[in-house]
C-alpha cells in the first residue's frame, strides 16, 4: 500500500502549492471563484481527497487504521490552510451569500454601560490594596459622638487642634464626623491587638469653596502590634503609594502634627502634573500632599486600655477626592457631587 | 506665620542659603512653607522722584505745578498734596502704571495744564492709611530708581503654615532657632535672660488667679511722643501684612512678631490708682468696649485686666478703648504676660474675636520669655519714641513651674523609629534647638526642655523631636512583621460592590449626593406631615438652608441630578445611589443610620447606545421593574417565584408613597414587610424639581436586603425527557392582572407543569370592549417519560377551567 501513501503525500504537496499560488485578485468575486474551484477539486465530495478516502475501503484491515489516520491528518491540514486562505482573501465576506452583505463598519451592538462614581472606584482600589496586605475593612457611623471624634483621639475641648476641624454639630455632643479616625478608637476599644484595619467613609467639614466640599471621603488605616516602628509606617505607605500611583514616583515624609499621633507625618508624592519641576498645582514645590500619618499617640492607647510600653502602632488617613483628582487630573472638586453624566461617564 | 528673609537674618545669618533652600529646611522640619513670594511686585513700576520746583497752579489754589526729576527726565506734574515742595523725594506713577487699587495712570490735563504722571501717597500705594500728602522719602534718596528697592521693600516673604503645637515658631526668633539648628549657625538674640528689678515700682499688680495668669510683667515708660513709626519699623510690619498705626502700637506688634510674646500698651494716665488687677469681671461689669470700638458682652468666666475701678482690657485678646494709647499719651504701661490657653480660647470663641495675641496665647506662649520681650519693647520705646524707662517694674510669676526634665531612652527611640541611634547623635540634634541633655546611664538621657517648648511634655514628644531633627527621610523603610490572619470581609460591603457591578452593567451610573439636604424637598414630595421622614436631624451650624438637615431619603438628590443632566442636554438618565439616611433619636444620641439603594430612570431606554441598532424608545415602568428584578436575580435573591424571599405586590393605595403614580407602582416585600418601591413619579412632583419628562424610580432598604439569604446554589439533574408546550389564550376582563393568572396556574401545583409564561396581552378590534386577551404558554414535563398531547390534555383543560372560574375568563377561539 505504499502507492496510496505516496499518492496522499503527493496530493498534500500539490494542494499546498496550489493554495500558495492563490493571490488576492482585483475583485472579491474572482478570488471567491478561485477558492471555489480549489475546494471542488480537492475538498469536494467528488474531489481528490474524497476519492482517496473511498479507496481506503479496499485497503487491508492491517493497514487501514494507519492509512486512515494519515489521510485524515492530511485532509484536515489542507482544510485548515484553505480556511486561512479564504479568510485572507475575502475576510469574513467569504461566508456571505447573495449581494452586498453587511456593512461591518457599523458599530457593535451593546447596551450603554454605566460607571461607578470615581470616588467609589478609588475607594475600592485603596481598600483592595490594603486588603491584599491583610487589613480588614470596617465602617462606622457618619454621625458621631464628640468623644470618638475628638476626646478619644487626644483632642480635648478647647484644644487649638479643633481649629483644624470645622465641625458640623447636631447637638452639644453629637456631630458629623470630621475624619474617619474615630474608627481607631471604636475598634481598639472592642478588640485586642494585633490589629490591621482600614475604615473608609464619608466625612464632613463646614467649609465650602473651590478646593473644599462640605462632605468628602476618607480612608483611615491603622496597624497595632508589638514592635511596630515608624520605619514600618514608611514601608506600608510606600507600598501603598507605589501601587496607587506609579512605581517610580518619588515620595517624601515630613514632620507634621496630629494630636492622636506622635511622631506625626505628612506624605508627599512628586507632583504628578509637572513631574516635580514645580507648577501651579504643587504651588511650585514639586510635591503634592496625599496623606497624613503617624505613630499612634500613647494617650490614645491609654484611653482604650492598651499599654503603650507593650504595643505600638501607626495610623494614617487619606482623602479619596484628592487622590482621584491627582490620578485623573480632575481640576474642580465640586464636580464630584453634581453627578453630571458627562463627568461620571469618563471614569 | 509670615516673615521676611531680611528679618530672619537679624537673628541668624543665612548668607549663602537661598530662600528656596531655607524654605525646604523649614518644611522638612515640620514647619510647612506655604509660599515664598517676592513682595510688593505690584509696586514695581513705581519710581522715586525729586520735586525740583513747586509753584501754585495758576487756576487752582489747592493744586501745585511741579517740575519733577525722574532720573534723566524732568516732567511736569500737577499735584494736589499740601506737602508737595521743592527738594522732596517722593514716589511717582508714570503714565501706563496701574496702582494697587486698580487705577490706571494716564497723561492728563488738570485745569488746563498737562500732567505727565502722578505723585503718590502711601495710601494710594497701599502702604498705609495716611493720606495727609504724598509719600516722603528720606532726604538724599536717589530719584529715578524703583521705589521698592529704594525703601527696602524688595523683600522675600515666607509664609509658614504652623501646626497648632508649635506656638514657639509663631515668632521670627522661633523660626530662626530652627534654621540655626539646621544650617549649624549661631542664633543671635538682642536680649536674653533679662530680669526686672521689683523695687520702686510706681504702680502695683495684683493677680487673682495664678492658674489663669501664671505670669504678669509690666514696666512704665514716660515721656513718650506718639507719632508715626520710622520707616524701618513700618516696613517690617507692612511686609508681613500688618498695618502700621503709631510708634507705640507698632513696637508692641513688632516685638510680638519677633518674640512671639503678645504685648499690650496702656495709656498709664488712664489707669485709676496706678493699679493693675487681673480678675474676672464683677456682676455689674457686663459691657466693655474694645479698642476696635465694638461693645462686647462680658461673661463671668472671662479674664480681665482692670485698674482699681474697672476693666481696661480683655486679657490676652484685646485692649479696651478706655485705656487706649492716643496721640496725646506720654506715659505708657507695657504689659507682657502669660495666660492659661484654654481660658483665652474660650473667651475669644465666645466673643468671636480672634487676634494675633489670642492666637498665640491659645497655643501657649513661653512663660520664660515675658521679660526678654518686654525689655526689647522698652528699649525700642526709648530709642524710637523718645521715652524714658522708669526703673523697676512688676513681675508676678505665681504660676512658675519647675523646669521640665524628661527621660529619653535611646533603645525606645530607636525601636519606635526603626533606626539605630546612639547617644551622641541624639544629644547633638537636641542641643541644636535649645534642649539640654545629660547622659544618665548607657541607655538613658536626662533632657531639659526649654521653656518656649510648651508642647514637649513626654518622652514620645522627644522621640518626635529626634525624628524631625535627624530627618524623616533618613529613617529607613521596612515592612512590619506580623502574624498572618484572614481579614473577614463584611457581607454588606460585598453586596454593595455587587450591586454596583450589576447596575452599571445595565446602564446605571453611580451618583453620590451630599448627606445633608433641605426639608423643602420633602414638601415637594408631598409627604404627609406625620411621615417619619419629615423628622430630620438638623445641623446646628449649616452652611446654608439647602444643606441644613440630614437626608431621610435618597430620591430628592437623585431628582436634582436628573434635572441637572437634562439641563445639560443629557436627557437619557439612569442613576443609582447607595447611601445612608438618618433618623433622629434622642437629643445627644446618635441617630439611626440606615442604608438605602435608590435608582432613577428617564428618557431614552438605550441612552447613548447606537441608535442604528437601538431605536429611540423611552423607558417605561418595566425598565424600572426589570432593573430591580435583574438586580435581585444577580444577588441571587429571586424576585418572583415560589422560593422567593422578596415579592412584588400591588400596593393598596393607602400604603403607597404620595409622590407616585397610583397606576404604576409596585411595592417590594419580604413577608409582610415592605422593603421598597418601584414606581413612576407624579408629573406634578417632578415639575417642582424642574423636570418635564417622565421619571421612574426604585428605592430599597439595603439593610433588609443584606440580611436576606441568597438562594442556595445546588445542582438539579438535567431533564431526560422533552417538554411539551401548550398555549392558551383567555379572554378576561381588562382589570385582571396577567401576573395573577400565571400565579394561579403555578398554584395548582400540578407536578407536570414545569413553568408558565405570558407571551401576549392583546386588546383591540377582535376583542370585545372591557376585555383583553391574555396568552399563556404552559410547559409540561415528566421525569419518567416523554409526554404526549394526550398526557397533558387533562391538565390543560383543568387550567382553562381554573382560569375561567377565577378570572371570569373564556377561552379565546381562533
Amino acid at each position: 500500500m505504499k502507492i496510496m501513501e505516496q499518492e496522499l503525500l503527493r496530493l498534500q504537496n500539490e494542494a499546498r502549492q496550489q493554495l500558495e499560488l492563490l493571490a488576492k485578485d482585483d475583485t472579491l468575486s474572482m478570488a471567491q471563484q478561485q477558492l471555489e474551484d480549489f475546494r471542488i477539486r480537492y475538498l469536494g465530495r467528488k474531489g481528490l481527497f474524497g476519492t482517496i478516502m473511498r479507496e481506503l475501503g479496499t485497503v487491508s484491515a492491517d493497514e487501514r487504521p494507519r492509512l486512515g489516520q494519515l489521510a485524515n491528518t492530511v485532509k484536515s491540514e489542507i482544510e485548515k490552510l484553505f480556511a486561512e486562505k479564504q479568510a485572507e482573501l475575502c475576510g469574513n465576506a467569504g461566508e456571505k451569500k447573495g449581494r452586498g452583505g453587511i456593512d461591518i463598519s457599523l458599530p457593535g451592538r451593546y447596551p450603554e454601560r454605566g460607571r461607578l462614581h470615581p470616588v467609589t472606584q478609588i475607594m475600592n482600589e485603596v481598600c483592595s490594596i490594603f486588603e491584599s496586605l491583610g487589613f480588614s475593612v470596617a465602617e462606622g457611623p457618619d454621625v458621631e459622638h464628640d468623644h470618638y471624634n475628638f476626646e478619644a483621639l487626644n483632642i480635648p475641648a478647647h484644644h487649638p487642634a479643633r481649629d483644624m476641624h470645622d465641625t458640623f454639630y447636631v447637638s452639644e455632643s453629637i456631630l458629623l464626623r470630621t475624619h474617619t479616625s474615630p474608627m481607631q478608637a471604636r475598634i481598639m476599644e472592642s478588640q485586642q491587638p494585633p490589629l490591621r484595619v482600614i475604615a473608609p467613609g464619608k466625612v464632613y467639614r463646614c467649609d465650602s469653596d473651590i478646593t473644599h466640599t462640605p462632605m468628602f471621603h476618607q480612608v483611615e488605616g491603622f496597624l497595632v502590634d508589638t514592635q511596630v516602628s515608624f520605619a514600618d509606617l514608611k514601608g506600608i505607605l510606600t507600598v501603598f503609594t507605589q501601587k496607587m500611583f506609579d512605581k517610580e514616583l518619588a515620595l517624601r515624609f515630613r514632620p507634621s502634627f496630629f494630636p492622636f499621633t506622635e511622631p506625626s507625618a505628612e506624605v508627599d508624592i512628586a507632583c504628578v502634573i509637572c513631574g516635580g519641576k514645580g507648577c501651579r498645582v504643587c504651588k511650585q514645590t514639586g510635591w503634592l500632599e496625599i496623606l497624613g500619618a503617624g505613630m499612634i499617640d500613647p494617650e490614645v492607647f491609654k484611653m482604650v486600655g492598651y499599654d503603650p510600653e507593650i504595643y505600638s502602632g501607626f495610623a494614617f488617613g487619606l482623602g479619596i477626592e484628592r487622590i482621584a483628582m491627582l490620578k485623573y487630573g480632575i481640576n474642580d472638586i465640586r464636580l464630584y457631587y453634581e453627578n453630571d453624566l458627562r463627568f461620571l461617564s469618563q471614569f | 506665620m509670615k516673615f521676611t528673609i531680611d528679618w530672619l537674618n537679624e537673628f541668624v545669618d543665612t548668607d549663602g542659603f537661598s530662600p528656596a533652600v531655607l524654605a525646604d529646611h523649614l518644611t522638612m522640619l515640620g514647619l510647612e512653607v506655604d509660599a515664598v513670594t517676592a513682595l510688593f511686585q505690584d509696586l514695581a513700576p513705581i519710581q522715586t522722584a525729586l520735586i525740583v520746583s513747586a509753584q501754585p497752579h495758576p487756576d487752582a489754589d489747592s493744586l501745585s505745578l511741579c517740575q519733577v526729576a525722574v532720573g534723566d527726565e524732568v516732567l511736569q506734574i500737577v499735584c494736589g498734596a499740601p506737602n508737595a515742595r521743592a527738594g522732596l523725594v517722593t514716589a511717582i506713577a508714570l503714565p501706563g502704571t496701574i496702582l494697587p487699587g486698580g487705577v490706571k495712570i494716564k497723561k492728563s490735563k488738570v485745569r488746563g495744564i498737562e500732567s505727565f504722571g502722578m505723585l503718590c501717597s502711601e495710601r494710594e500705594l497701599g502702604l498705609s492709611t495716611g493720606h495727609s500728602g504724598i509719600m516722603e522719602l528720606p532726604e538724599g534718596t536717589v530719584h529715578g530708581q524703583s521705589l521698592i528697592k529704594a525703601v527696602g521693600l524688595d523683600a522675600t516673604l515666607v509664609e509658614v503654615d504652623l501646626t497648632p503645637n508649635r506656638s514657639d515658631c509663631a515668632s521670627v526668633i522661633g523660626i530662626a532657632r530652627e534654621i540655626a539648628g539646621a544650617i549649624r549657625r549661631p542664633l543671635n538674640l538682642p536680649i536674653e535672660n533679662a530680669v526686672i528689678d521689683h523695687a520702686n515700682a510706681s504702680f502695683s499688680v495684683d493677680i487673682e488667679s495664678s492658674e489663669l495668669c501664671p505670669r504678669y510683667c509690666a514696666r512704665l515708660v514716660t515721656g513718650v511722643t506718639v507719632a508715626p513709626s520710622p520707616w524701618w519699623v513700618r516696613k517690617r510690619l507692612l511686609s508681613i501684612g500688618l498695618r502700621p498705626i503709631n510708634n507705640v502700637v507698632d513696637i508692641t506688634n513688632l516685638v510680638m512678631m519677633e518674640y512671639g510674646q503678645p504685648l499690650h500698651a496702656f495709656d498709664f494716665d488712664t489707669l485709676a490708682d496706678k493699679k493693675i488687677v487681673v480678675r474676672h469681671p464683677r456682676n455689674d461689669e457686663q459691657n466693655f468696649t474694645t479698642l476696635d470700638g465694638v461693645a462686647r458682652k462680658l461673661d463671668p468666666d472671662m479674664l480681665m485686666i482692670c485698674d482699681a475701678l474697672q476693666p481696661v482690657a480683655i486679657a490676652g485678646v484685646m485692649g479696651g478703648l478706655n485705656s487706649e494709647v492716643s496721640d496725646t499719651s506720654t506715659a505708657i504701661l507695657l504689659e507682657s504676660a502669660c495666660f492659661y490657653p484654654v481660658s483665652i480660647r474660650k473667651t475669644a470663641r465666645k466673643l468671636n474675636l480672634s487676634s494675633e495675641a489670642s492666637y498665640r496665647f491659645e497655643r501657649g506662649v513661653d512663660p520664660g520669655g515675658c521679660v526678654n520681650a518686654m525689655e526689647r519693647a522698652v528699649q525700642l520705646l526709648c530709642e524710637i519714641a523718645g521715652g524714658t524707662a522708669v526703673s523697676g517694674g512688676a513681675d508676678k510669676y505665681g504660676g512658675q513651674r519647675p523646669r521640665k526634665t524628661l527621660i529619653l531612652r535611646i533603645s525606645r527611640t530607636s525601636q519606635l523609629l526603626g533606626i539605630a541611634l546612639d547617644a551622641p547623635r541624639i544629644i547633638e540634634v537636641l542641643l541644636s534647638i535649645g534642649f539640654r541633655c545629660k547622659e544618665k546611664d548607657g541607655d538613658t538621657l536626662w533632657v531639659g526642655v526649654p521653656s518656649f517648648r510648651v508642647d514637649v511634655e513626654r518622652e514620645v514628644d522627644l522621640v518626635e523631636e529626634v525624628a524631625r531633627l535627624i530627618g524623616y527621610n533618613t529613617i529607613p523603610t521596612s515592612l512590619p512583621t506580623v502574624q498572618m490572619s484572614y481579614p473577614e470581609q463584611e457581607k454588606t460591603r460585598m453586596i454593595k460592590a455587587e450591586i454596583g457591578a450589576i447596575l452599571t452593567g445595565i446602564g446605571f451610573s453611580e451618583a453620590i449626593n451630599y448627606s445633608f439636604t433641605t426639608e423643602k424637598h420633602l414638601q415637594w414630595l408631598c409627604l404627609a406631615e406625620d411621615d417619619p421622614r419629615y423628622r430630620c436631624l438638623r445641623l446646628l451650624n449649616p452652611l446654608s438652608e439647602e444643606q441644613s438637615v440630614m437626608r431621610t431619603m435618597l430620591l430628592p438628590g437623585l431628582l436634582e441630578n436628573v434635572e441637572r443632566n437634562i439641563n445639560f442636554q443629557k436627557t437619557a438618565v439612569k442613576l443609582f445611589e447607595i447611601g445612608k439616611v438618618f433618623f433622629p433619636r434622642g437629643d445627644n444620641e446618635q441617630p439611626l443610620e440606615k442604608t438605602r439603594l435608590a435608582g432613577v430612570l428617564s428618557g431614552n431606554r438605550f441612552g447613548g447606545a447606537s441608535p442604528y441598532h437601538y431605536k429611540q424608545q423611552l423607558v417605561d415602568f418595566f425598565d424600572a421593574k426589570g432593573a430591580v428584578e435583574y438586580l435581585l436575580q444577580g444577588l441571587r435573591l429571586q424576585g418572583v417565584g415560589i422560593h422567593s424571599s422578596l415579592s412584588f405586590v400591588q400596593s393598596e393605595s393607602s400604603m403607597v408613597e404620595p409622590f407616585v403614580d397610583l397606576l404604576q407602582v409596585l411595592s417590594i416585600r419580604t413577608g409582610v414587610q415592605t422593603v421598597g418601591f418601584v414606581a413612576r413619579l407624579q408629573p406634578a412632583v417632578l415639575r417642582k424639581f424642574g423636570i418635564k419628562q417622565t421619571v421612574f424610580f426604585f428605592d430599597l432598604d439595603l439593610d433588609v436586603i443584606c440580611q436576606l439569604d441568597a438562594v442556595v446554589r445546588s445542582f438539579t439533574a438535567l431533564p431526560i425527557f422533552p417538554a411539551v408546550n401548550r398555549d392558551i389564550a383567555m379572554l378576561v376582563p381588562e382589570f385582571v392582572a396577567a401576573g395573577a393568572m400565571v400565579d394561579a396556574v403555578l398554584a395548582m401545583k400540578e407536578p407536570l407543569i414545569e413553568h408558565c409564561v405570558i407571551f401576549d396581552v392583546y386588546q383591540g378590534d377582535s376583542v370585545k370592549a372591557g376585555y383583553k386577551s391574555v396568552a399563556l404558554s404552559v410547559y409540561y414535563r415528566s421525569a419518567q417519560k416523554t409526554l404526549t398531547e394526550k398526557h397533558v390534555e387533562k391538565i390543560h383543560v383543568k387550567i382553562i377551567n381554573e382560569l375561567g372560574s377565577k378570572f371570569e375568563g373564556t377561552l379565546r377561539e381562533g
